[in-house]
C-alpha cells in the first residue's frame, strides 16, 4: 500500500471516529461526581467479625445490601463501590436526609435471638439462670440489673473460649494471639486505676475492637491511667441493656452504661426471618405502640417453636410455691448490633407447647413509627456480613459543586489554549497539525467519558488537563525529531517519515510508563484519586493514537503540498540551536545544588514538619460563605453558643465561598452536630455550606495505599526500564524519582502548604510523569551507544543531552502550561494538585538531565570497556583530559552508522510507514553518486559533514576508520554497544557515512 | 516523619560524594545505598537509645535534632562502602577509578 493510500485510510478512520464521537457527545449525558454537583460521600472501612473476614466476597455482599438500602432512601444515581482492600465508598448525590442515609446505609443490622436466662453469666463466670440480680428477673435485659461496661468486661474476661462451628474466622491459623489477621474474641481497653473504659473520642462506653491494635485508634489515654487491653474469649459477648424508658414508656436513655455478659449462642438470627414490616401492637393486651412484624423461614419456624416451648417448660419448673407467675416466667431476648431491643417473657400457661410461628412474631419496645420503619427496612435488606466503620464523610452543596465545575472548565480551556498557542508559535505548520491532533483528542476523550461512562470529578478534570500536556509532549518529541532529520539533510517527506519512525519508540516508552503508573494508582489509591488515575490512563492511550497516528497521516498527506515543502514551514530551516555545554563536567555543581536543596528540605521537615490536612489528622471542616459581612468573632461566638468552644474559625476567601467565607475546624462531628451548626449559622445568611468529616483511620488508609502505590510503581517502572534499556538504566531512574519526590516534600514543608489526598495523587503522578524526560534522554543514549564506538560514556551522554535538551525543555514547558492554568484558574482543590505537579514536573525535568544521566554515566564508566576507552582518550589527549564531546580528526562529531539488521522487516501492517531509506533527499542522492564515483576511482572522500559543534579540545584521530587500527580495548563486549532491542553488529568496517543521520 | 527526614538527609549528603574519587564499592550507586542505609539505621539507633525505646519518630517527635541523627549514619555508611571499595581495589577485585 502506498503512503498516500495509507494516510487517506487513517484520516478516513479518524473522521469516522470523530463523527461517532460527536454523536455520542450529543446523545449521552455527562456523569458528574459529587464534588461537581453536590451531595454526600461516605467512606466506610470494613472490619471483620467472628463470622466473616473482610475480603472481596464479604465486601461485595455488603455492597449489594447497601445498594438495596440506598434504593429504599429514594436517592437518584447513587454510586457504591469498593475502594482499596477494605473500603466501600457510597456517593449519594442530591440526598435530602443525610442523617438518615448515614444511619441506615452502613448499619450492620445483625439481629439475634437468645434464650435469655440460660445464657446470662453470673459473677463466678458461669450461667446463673435463677439469679434475678444477674438476669434481671422480671426486668430481664433492663438497664437496672446490668453491670457498668468496665465491670462487665472484667466478668467476661474470666470465661474460657468456646468455639462455634459456624465461625469462619477461626479457621486454620487463628489463635488467641490473633494470628493471620483473624478474629479471636473481642478486645476492650480499660483504665484499672480509675475503673473506667478507655474509648475513642473520650466516650464512656464503646463496643469491642476486633484486635488489640485497633483498640488504640482514636483514643486519648488519660494522664496517670493504668491501661490494660482485655481480651474476651470467643463464645462470650457483652450485650448492652435495653434503652431506659420512663414510666410513660418513653425512651430516656438509648445507650445506658449497663451491660450483660452472655454466652454467644443465639438461637436465631436475621437470616431466619421473613417479610419484616412496621406495624402496631394491636393484639390482645397490645398497647398500640409501633412495632416490627415478621414471619419465619422454615428453619426459623421450627427453632422458634422449639425454643419457646423450652422456655415455657422452664417457666413451669420455676413455678414453685410462693413464687409468682411473673417471677417464674422466662424470657426470649432480641438483640440488634450488640444491644437488646426487647426481652419478652413467654407465658407458660398460655403457650405450654411453645408459640405457634405460623403467624410470625413481632419485636416491640420503645419504637417510634420512624425507628420501627427503619428497623423493618434494615431487616428487609438483611444484615451486613461485616462491620462497617464510617471513616470519612463529606458534603458538598450543589452551588459549590457548580462553582467548582466552572473553575475546572475554565482551567481546562485556558490550559488547552496556551498549549495550542505554544505549539503554533514554536512549530508553525507542525504546530497547527498538533493543535488539530489535540482537538481530535479532546473530542475522542470527551466521547469516551460519556460512553464508558466515567464519572467526571475535579481530580478527573485535573487528569484531563494533564493529558493535554502529555498529548502535546508526544507531538513535540516527534516534531523535534522531524526537524532534526530535515536539518540533517533529508527531504521534508523523508524527514517526516523518519522522524515519526525514530521518535515512536521513545514516545511509547514514556507513555507506557505513565499509563502503568496511572493503572497502579487506579488499582490501589483511594476513591478520590481513582477518577484522576482513570482519566490519566485513558487519556494517555488516546493521546498515543491522536498524537502519533493521526498527526502522522495528516502530515504525510500534506507532505507533498506547498504548505510544507519548505523546511522553514516546519521550523526546520537553518542549523537550529545546538547545545555545546559540558553537561557531565558540570554535573558536580548540579549535584551539589540538589544536595543543598535536599539539605534545606530535610531541615525544614525537622523544623516545620508537614502541614497535614484533615484527610490525615481526622476532624470536621466546614466551609461556608455568608451574604453579608460577618467577623471571625461573631462566628466564633456562635460556635461557642452551639457547644463548640474549641472550634477554630478562620477567615477564608476564594471564588467559591465569596468575600465573607469562613473555614471552621473542629474535632470529628456527627452529621446531626453538623446540621446544628448549619442551622445556627443561618442568622448570618450563608450562601454556601459544605462539610467534610474524617475519622481517625482514614488518613492511615490513604497513607498506606499511597506507600503501596509508590512501591508498586517503582518496581514496575524499574522492571520496564530494565527490559527496554538495561538494568543499569533503571537504578538512576529510581534515584531521580526519589530526588523528585523528596524535593516536592521539602518544598511542601518549606511553604507550609497543606498536604491532602490530592497532594498524594499528584506525588504518585510525578512518579510516572517525571520519567518522561529521563526516557527521552536515555532513549537517545541508547541510540548513540552503537554510533560512538570509540567514545567515553560521558561523551555519549553529553552528545545525547545536546541533541535532546531542546525537546526536553519544550516538553517540560508544554506540560507546565496546563499545570499553571490549573494553579491559577482551577479552584482550591485543583490548586493543591497543581502546586505539587508543578514542583514535581520541574524537578523531574531537572533530575533527568542533572541527576539520572550523571549517575548513569558514573556507573557505566566503571565498566571495563568504557574504562579502557577513557584511559585511551586520556593517553591521546595532550592535557590528559577527555574532551567533553567525541570528534573525528576533522572536528566533526564521531558518528558511525550502525549496521542495519539482517533482512528487511516485512511490512505486515497496512498502517506501517514506509522505510525511511526508501525516500531519499537530494543530498543523499548526491552522496550515493559520490560513493559510486569513489568506488570507481578508488579515492577516499571526506564525510559529508554538517556543521560540527565547537569542541573545546578536538580529539586527535590517529586511527580513523580501519578496524585493524582501532584500540582493541575499545569495544570489548558487543553487549555494551548494542542494547537488547538492537540488532547484533556484524564484524565489518564501520562506515563513516551519515545517510539520514542527524546531528 | 523521622524516616522521611533521615532519607532526605542521607540523599542530600550522598550528592556531595560526586567530589570524591570513585573508590566506592559499587560506585556512586554503592555510595547511595550506603548513605541511605546508614542514615536510617544510625538514626534509629540514636533515637532509640535517647528514647529508651526502639521506635520510629513520629510527626511530633521529629525535630531538627532528630533529623541530624542521620548525618553520622550517612557518613559511616558511605565510609564503609568506600573502605570496602579500596580494599577490593588493593586485592584486584575492583579497578581503580578513572576521573570523569
Amino acid at each position: 500500500m502506498t503512503d498516500r493510500r495509507r494516510n487517506s485510510m487513517i484520516l478516513l478512520v479518524v473522521a469516522l471516529l470523530i463523527g461517532l464521537a460527536t454523536v455520542t457527545i450529543i446523545a449521552k449525558k455527562t456523569r458528574l461526581g459529587l464534588d461537581l454537583k453536590g451531595g454526600v460521600q461516605l467512606v466506610y472501612e470494613g472490619r471483620p467479625t467472628a463470622q466473616a473476614k473482610v475480603d472481596g466476597e464479604s465486601l461485595n455482599r455488603a455492597i449489594d445490601i447497601m445498594r438495596k438500602r440506598v434504593d429504599q432512601l429514594g436517592v437518584a444515581s447513587p454510586e457504591i463501590q469498593r475502594s482499596g482492600e477494605k473500603e466501600i465508598v457510597v456517593q449519594l448525590p442530591e440526598v435530602t436526609n443525610i442523617e438518615k442515609a448515614e444511619r441506615q446505609v452502613g448499619k450492620t443490622a445483625q439481629l439475634q435471638f437468645y434464650d435469655w436466662e440460660p445464657n446470662v453469666i453470673g459473677p463466678d463466670g458461669q450461667p446463673a439462670p435463677t439469679e434475678s440480680t444477674v438476669t434481671g428477673g422480671r426486668e430481664a435485659g433492663g438497664s437496672l440489673f446490668g453491670l457498668p461496661e468496665y465491670k462487665a468486661v472484667l466478668r467476661a474476661e474470666k470465661r474460657p473460649a468456646e468455639l462455634r462451628k459456624d465461625d469462619t474466622t477461626w479457621e486454620k491459623g487463628c489463635t488467641p494471639a490473633q494470628a493471620g489477621g483473624c478474629v479471636y474474641g473481642s478486645w476492650y481497653l480499660i483504665d484499672e486505676k480509675n475503673e473506667k473504659m478507655i474509648c475513642p473520642g473520650g466516650k464512656a462506653t464503646c463496643g469491642p475492637a476486633e484486635n488489640e491494635k485497633a483498640l488504640y485508634s482514636g483514643v486519648h489515654i488519660p494522664t496517670g491511667a493504668k491501661v490494660r487491653a482485655v481480651r474476651v474469649n470467643p463464645g462470650t459477648v457483652l450485650i448492652q441493656a435495653r434503652p431506659t424508658e420512663s414510666s410513660q414508656g418513653k425512651v430516656v436513655n438509648r445507650n445506658p452504661n449497663s451491660y450483660y455478659v452472655i454466652k454467644d449462642a443465639p438461637v436465631l438470627n436475621g437470616g431466619d426471618i421473613t417479610h419484616p414490616q412496621q406495624g402496631f401492637d394491636e393484639g390482645a393486651g397490645g398497647n398500640g405502640q409501633p412495632n416490627v412484624n415478621f414471619g419465619f423461614t422454615g428453619h426459623g419456624k421450627k427453632v422458634f417453636e422449639e425454643v419457646t416451648k423450652k422456655i415455657a417448660e422452664r417457666g413451669q419448673e420455676a413455678q414453685l410455691p410462693g413464687v409468682t407467675k411473673e417471677a417464674a416466667q422466662q424470657h426470649f431476648a432480641v438483640g440488634l448490633d450488640g444491644q437488646l431491643i426487647t426481652a419478652p417473657s413467654i407465658d407458660y400457661t398460655r403457650y405450654p407447647e411453645g408459640i405457634d410461628s405460623s403467624n410470625g412474631s413481632e419485636i416491640s419496645g420503645g419504637f417510634t413509627i420512624g425507628s420501627a420503619q427503619e428497623l423493618a427496612e434494615e431487616l428487609q435488606t438483611g444484615a451486613l456480613p461485616i462491620k462497617l466503620n464510617l471513616i470519612s464523610r463529606s458534603q458538598v452543596s450543589a452551588t459549590l459543586g457548580k462553582q467548582a465545575l466552572n473553575e475546572g472548565l475554565v482551567a481546562l480551556l485556558v490550559g488547552f489554549l496556551v498549549v495550542c498557542l505554544f505549539l503554533v508559535a514554536f512549530y508553525r505548520v507542525l504546530g497547527l497539525i498538533a493543535v488539530g491532533g489535540l482537538l481530535i483528542y479532546g473530542v475522542y476523550f470527551f466521547a469516551l467519558i460519556k460512553l464508558i461512562p466515567i464519572t467526571l470529578t475535579l481530580p478527573g478534570i485535573a487528569g484531563l488537563i494533564l493529558t493535554i500536556g502529555v498529548c502535546a509532549d508526544a507531538n513535540i518529541v516527534i516534531f523535534e525529531r522531524v526537524k532534526e532529520e530535515i536539518r540533517g539533510g533529508r527531504s521534508v517527506v523523508s524527514g517526516i517519515a523518519t522522524g515519526y519512525k525514530r521518535g515512536f519508540a521513545a514516545i511509547v516508552d514514556a507513555n507506557v510508563v505513565t499509563f502503568m503508573t496511572a493503572f497502579i494508582l487506579f488499582a490501589l489509591a483511594t476513591a478520590e484519586v481513582k477518577g484522576f488515575a482513570f482519566t490519566l490512563g485513558i487519556g494517555t492511550l488516546v493521546s498515543l493514537f491522536t498524537a502519533v497516528l493521526a498527526t502522522q497521516a495528516a502530515l504525510g498527506a500534506m507532505a507533498r503540498t506547498k504548505l510544507v515543502t519548505h523546511p522553514s514551514a516546519l521550523g526546520a530551516s537553518g542549523e537550529g540551536h545546538r547545545w555545546t555545554f559540558d553537561f557531565m563536567g558540570a554535573s558536580r555543581w548540579f549535584f551539589s545544588f540538589s544536595g543543598v536543596i535536599l539539605l534545606i528540605g530535610a531541615l525544614a521537615i525537622g523544623g516545620k514538619g508537614l502541614n497535614f490536612g484533615i484527610d490525615f489528622k481526622s476532624g470536621t471542616r466546614i466551609e461556608t460563605g455568608f451574604v453579608r459581612h460577618v467577623t471571625e468573632g461573631q462566628v466564633a461566638d456562635e460556635m461557642t453558643a452551639l457547644g463548640f468552644p474549641n472550634a477554630e474559625v478562620q477567615k477564608y476567601t476564594n471564588a467559591s465561598v465569596g468575600k465573607n467565607g469562613f473555614q471552621i475546624s473542629t474535632k470529628t462531628l456527627k452529621p446531626s452536630k453538623v446540621n446544628d451548626i448549619e442551622k445556627g449559622l443561618q442568622q448570618f445568611q450563608p450562601q454556601h455550606f459544605s462539610s467534610t468529616s474524617i475519622g481517625p483511620t482514614f488518613g492511615k488508609t490513604v497513607a498506606k495505599s499511597a506507600i503501596i502505590a509508590i512501591i508498586a510503581s517503582l518496581l514496575v517502572i524499574s522492571a520496564y526500564i530494565a527490559l527496554r534499556f538495561q538494568w543499569k538504566y533503571s537504578v538512576p531512574v529510581l534515584i531521580a524519582l526519589m530526588h523528585d519526590l523528596l524535593i516536592t516534600a521539602g518544598v511542601y514543608s518549606l511553604t507550609g502548604r497543606e498536604v491532602t489526598t490530592a497532594t498524594v495523587a499528584a506525588l504518585l503522578t510525578i512518579l510516572g510523569y517525571s520519567l518522561y524526560d529521563t526516557i527521552i534522554v536515555f532513549d537517545r543514549v541508547r541510540e548513540n551507544v552503537p554510533r560512538m564506538p570509540r567514545a567515553a560514556f560521558s561523551q555519549i551522554v553529553n552528545r545525547s543531552m545536546s541533541e535532546v535538551l531542546t525537546r526536553s525543555l519544550a516538553t517540560t514547558f508544554c506540560t507546565l502550561l496546563p499545570v499553571l492554568a490549573l494553579l491559577f484558574f482551577g479552584g482550591e482543590t485543583l490548586k493543591d494538585f497543581a502546586f505539587a505537579l508543578m514542583i514535581g514536573v520541574a524537578s523531574g525535568a531537572y533530575s533527568s538531565i542533572f541527576i539520572a544521566s550523571p549517575v548513569l554515566t558514573h556507573w557505566k564508566e566503571r565498566e571495563p570497556v568504557y574504562r579502557a576507552r577513557r584511559a585511551r582518550l586520556e593517553r591521546e589527549s595532550p592535557g590528559g583530559l577527555v574532551p567533553a564531546y567525541a570528534t573525528t580528526a576533522t572536528g566533526a562529531p564521531e558518528d558511525v552508522e550502525p549496521d542495519a539488521p539482517k533482512g528487511r522487516r516485512r511490512r505486515g501492517r497496512l498502517t506501517a510507514p514506509e522505510e525511511p531509506g526508501q525516500q531519499i533527499s537530494r543530498d543523499e542522492f548526491q552522496e550515493l553518486v559520490a560513493d559510486i564515483q569513489e568506488e570507481e576511482t578508488g579515492k577516499g572522500r571526506a564525510p559529508v559533514a554538517t556543521k560540527a559543534p565547537p569542541e573545546p579540545e578536538p580529539e586527535p584521530d590517529p586511527e580513523p576508520e580501519a578496524p585493524a587500527e582501532r584500540d582493541p580495548s575499545a569495544d570489548l563486549t558487543p553487549e555494551d554497544l548494542v542494547l537488547k532491542d538492537k540488532p547484533k553488529p556484524r564484524q565489518k568496517r564501520p562506515r563513516n557515512k551519515r545517510h539520514g543521520r542527524s546531528r | 516523619m523521622g524516616v522521611l527526614g533521615w532519607v532526605m538527609m542521607g540523599l542530600a549528603i550522598w550528592h556531595f560524594t560526586i567530589w570524591l574519587p570513585d573508590h566506592f564499592w559499587g560506585g556512586i550507586v554503592g555510595a547511595f545505598l550506603g548513605s541511605l542505609v546508614g542514615s536510617i539505621v544510625v538514626g534509629l539507633i540514636i533515637f532509640s537509645v535517647k528514647d529508651s525505646n526502639l521506635a520510629i519518630p513520629g510527626e511530633k517527635a521529629t525535630d531538627i535534632g532528630v533529623i541530624l541523627y542521620a548525618v553520622p549514619g550517612a557518613i559511616i555508611g558511605m565510609g564503609i562502602v568506600y573502605l570496602i571499595g579500596m580494599r577490593r581495589e588493593k586485592t584486584g577485585h575492583q579497578a581503580a577509578p578513572e576521573h570523569i
